[in-house]
């Protein structure tokens, strides 16, 4: 993913539609247990595609809120911080799906 | 590695001291995992300028780090269009005004020039433009200051609690107000009756103790003002009845405004205090007041000329608003369109 300023209106407002629906696509991904490298491979081989620079600030921000929570674990003799969601984080999911999914259809519609 | 070792402290370098380990072994751990990916895919080890392609992909340390600190702003997004607006004003109620009387100065001005007497008006200038960047930053650091207080102290209610009631009518930038019509006729009714009364001898103050004589060329000032604040009165009484800006109109006001800057300016110049005669005081004394009243006017043209040329240019920027009939107002009105029934 690139780290220019988007270069045509369509790019911009790509890039601002795919912004909201990260944050849904991380917690959803973070039901199971997660490092960071393997979470960018898997939303990315999901065509959710995030870079680092995107992705560690906003686990950061989604664990200050209590949505994640996090601990150092060695893995393949390696320090590695595993994510996974939160009680809080779990009941926030379901009420953004379903936040989704009414928007997907009102979307829909409109469309 | 490096090459990462002196990312990793280069990104570090920005952060708050209490994440700096914590976000760089993430990152670490990411960068590596992304170069182990490609060795695999490559089949062998990578070579420096690979891991350059990946460090540069992953951008600049000061913008990685920045994406982990909170969004701090100095004028936030909420009081930016205000700070904007203020600055505006500032910009043209002092700064402009500032500038053009320093360059009027400068240029029209011997006693400014006298201190620059090697490098006569451009060194007068040059002292202007030094004394510019002062009195800007000073204004402009001001109104930031204040705004930036504003924005640290957060909340402050102003932008939250408003009555969209309290907004101001649409604005018709050819509407003449009533009431600056009915004080600008009234203030020049005054101002005709006295002149007439008190104004029409070159000797304008005859008491026994004290008399002032203006120079002969007074008369051509007495009738010159006098046409022009009858003019201004004509012109009220106009504008009280139609209150909207036609292009005659207009151009009657920018010509007497034009003439009257003109008229003051000549004053100014024309050493107009004659004679001053003060009981018990000796003749050379007041010879000397006259003298200083004289050059203190003579002085303040060059000041007047400035507010004459901001006049100016309002009324020229009037007269081609007023030219401009038939292209919609906002709120759809036309130009030039209202019915008189409306502008009444």
């Amino acid at each position: 993913m690139s780290h220019g300023i988007p270069s045509t209106p369509f790019e911009s407002l790509r890039l601002e539609l795919r912004r909201g629906c990260l944050v849904i696509a991380v917690m959803a991904a973070l039901r199971s247990e997660q490092y960071g490298y393997t979470l960018r491979r898997l939303l990315a081989d999901r065509g959710m595609a995030i870079d680092e620079g995107t992705l560690y600030p906003l686990l950061r921000r989604l664990e200050t809120q209590g949505l994640l929570v996090s601990e150092w674990r060695e893995e393949d003799k390696r320090q590695k911080r595993f994510y996974r969601l939160s009680p809080v984080g779990k009941l926030v999911l379901k009420q953004l799906r379903a936040e989704w999914q009414s928007l997907n259809t009102s979307l829909g519609d409109i469309l | 590695m490096d090459l990462l070792e002196r990312y990793l402290q280069a990104v570090k370098f920005w952060l708050p001291t209490p994440q700096k380990q914590d976000i760089a072994a993430e990152l670490s751990e990411d960068i590596r995992a992304q170069i182990e990916d490609k060795e695999a895919a490559l089949g062998r080890p990578v070579t420096e300028a690979e891991v350059v392609a990946i460090l540069r992909q992953i951008g600049r340390p000061v913008l990685v780090a920045n994406r982990y600190l909170p969004q701090r702003y100095l004028i936030g997004p909420l009081w930016f269009p205000i700070y904007v607006f203020v600055l505006k004003i500032v910009a043209a109620c002092y700064l402009v005004p500032w500038v053009l009387v320093r360059v009027g100065l400068a240029l029209f001005d011997p006693a400014s020039r006298a201190g620059h007497a090697s490098a006569g008006w451009l060194g007068a200038l040059g002292s202007a433009w030094s004394g510019f960047g002062l009195a800007a930053v000073l204004a402009l650091g001001s109104v930031t200051v204040v705004f930036a207080a504003l924005e640290a102290q957060g909340k402050s209610g102003f932008l939250e609690h408003w009555d969209p009631a309290k907004l101001p009518a649409v604005r018709d930038p050819r509407r003449i107000p009533r009431s600056g019509s009915t004080i600008e006729l009234a203030v020049n009714i005054v101002f005709v009756s006295w002149w007439l009364t008190a104004m029409r001898s070159p000797i304008v103050l005859d008491r026994p103790d004290v008399q002032i004589a203006f120079a002969p060329v007074w008369s051509t000032f007495f009738l010159g003002f006098l046409m022009l604040s009858v003019t201004n009165v004509a012109a009220a009484a106009v504008n009280l009845l139609r209150p909207y800006w036609t292009r005659p109109r207009a151009a009657v006001r920018l010509a007497t405004n034009f003439i009257g800057s003109g008229l003051f300016i000549g004053l100014c110049r024309s050493s107009i205090v004659a004679s001053l005669t003060v009981s018990g005081v000796a003749r050379a004394q007041t010879f000397l007041i006259a003298a200083t009243i004289n050059r203190v006017m003579s002085q303040a043209w060059p000041i007047v000329m400035v507010v004459g040329i901001v006049v100016f240019a309002v009324d020229i920027h009037r007269f081609v608003r007023a030219t401009a009939a038939g292209r919609p107002l906002a709120g759809g009105v036309p130009h030039g369109g209202l019915p008189n029934s409306a502008a009444r």
